[in-house]
């Protein structure tokens, strides 16, 4: 699928085939892209365990349920619960980044080297960092959104649905029984989809010019309604919604799962 | 169930199409789904039999699901997990399998669901 083409197709989706398996090199697909992902100081806090469902013991499972998210985890048949490790700092000490400036990804002709990364950059700013918790959360965390995001994408190129939610963070790090310095963030429920591929059409946003400025706050950023139909022909942007199909397709998904209406 | 229990489960019935929440719940299931579904007495019938099981009414039930606090309302969790426990006993009483169980236990859900209260039920069948 081209790139546009998956960032127009993914949804939250939260009708799963409950009894239709993933196949694990998918999941591997998902792995191997959120490994991909842009990392600051390439210091790689994202941390994934993958679980499935029905390998996990009930009382486990039944743990990692919260109230929202109860009949999600029992309709997807994957789950890869996200953490932050934010002892990764630490425990490297700016080996990756100079692994960086030794790739060439860091070059002299942008001040980077070796004695910088060694002198300056991990003594004076990274580790320091790391003891202003608020800051260093909000680095770390920007980092493993962006990681979970391709994940995201990677799940519904694969043909895949998938959504996010969020867990009991103490309860999914007693479950799993992860180090202190995992934070627990985010559960993405995997599967293939019950629901149709637009799940109800493309979700209503903001507007645009509410979100984007350009060169000041107070200058919304223009669009240019002609990109706009470009991003339509190539699939990105979709038929919003709602669809006039929805409500009977959920009704339909109901009676078949069985669930409250 | 006999024809004396028939009609009482009727009656009943009756009286709680006149509670504030059963109304709550048939006007949110016309608004979700644009009509009201064609078997609401059934499901009212149902909802009663469930009132019965918990020795509440329904404006009870959800009056106890909830507390008024500065601000707004606010869910009960140990209220809201005693009746999501109660519904799973509710069909396991019921006769049938599995997926007619649920089916009823969806009916209270949907009750629940409806005047606000979150409830989710597993997958069966």
């Amino acid at each position: 699928m081209e790139f546009k083409e998956v960032v127009g197709r993914r949804r939250s989706i939260r009708f799963f085939e409950p009894d239709k398996p993933v196949e694990r090199e998918k999941i591997q697909v998902i792995l191997e892209t959120a490994r991909l992902a842009s990392c600051a100081v390439n210091a790689h806090w994202l941390r994934a365990i993958v679980v499935e469902r029905d390998k996990i013991p009930a009382e486990k499972l039944n743990q990692l349920k919260t109230p929202v998210a109860a009949m999600t985890l029992d309709l997807a048949p994957v789950h890869i619960y996200f953490f932050c490790d934010l002892g990764i700092v630490k425990k490297i000490q700016g080996s990756r980044l100079r692994e960086l400036v030794d790739v060439g990804a860091l070059a002299p002709t942008h001040s980077w080297s070796q004695k910088f990364v060694d002198e300056f950059v991990y003594p004076q700013i990274l580790e320091p960092m790391t003891n202003n918790l608020q800051g260093y959360l909000a680095a770390a965390m920007a980092d493993c959104g962006g990681a979970a995001q391709n994940a995201l994408l990677a799940a519904f190129d694969e043909g895949l649905g998938a959504c996010l939610n969020t867990p009991n963070p103490m309860l999914t790090k007693q479950v799993f029984g992860v180090p202190e310095e995992w934070v627990s963030l985010w559960v993405m429920l995997v599967g293939y989809p019950a629901e149709s591929w637009e799940a109800g059409g493309q979700r209503p946003r903001p507007p645009f010019e509410e979100l984007y400025f350009e060169g000041d706050m107070n200058t919304p950023f223009k669009r240019d309604e002609s990109v706009v139909e470009k991003l339509k022909a190539s699939k990105m942007i979709t038929r919003p919604a709602p669809i006039p199909e929805r409500k009977q397709e959920i009704l339909q998904l109901a009676e078949r799962l069985n669930l409250p209406m | 169930m006999n024809e004396e229990q028939v009609a009482r489960g009727q009656e009943q019935g009756a009286r709680l199409e006149e509670s504030a929440t059963v109304r709550s719940w048939v006007d949110g299931l016309r608004e979700q789904w644009g009509e009201e579904p064609a078997d609401m007495s059934a499901r009212i019938e149902t909802l009663a039999q469930f009132c019965r099981l918990v020795e509440r009414d329904p404006d009870a039930i959800i009056a106890e699901c909830v507390r008024e606090v500065e601000g707004g309302k606010r869910i009960r969790i140990k209220k809201r997990r005693f009746y999501s426990e109660m519904i799973d006993e509710f069909e396991a009483s019921l006769d049938g399998d599995a997926r007619t169980q649920a089916r009823s236990g969806n009916v209270v859900r949907s009750f629940m669901i409806h005047n606000g209260i979150f409830m989710q039920g597993g997958v069966s069948g």
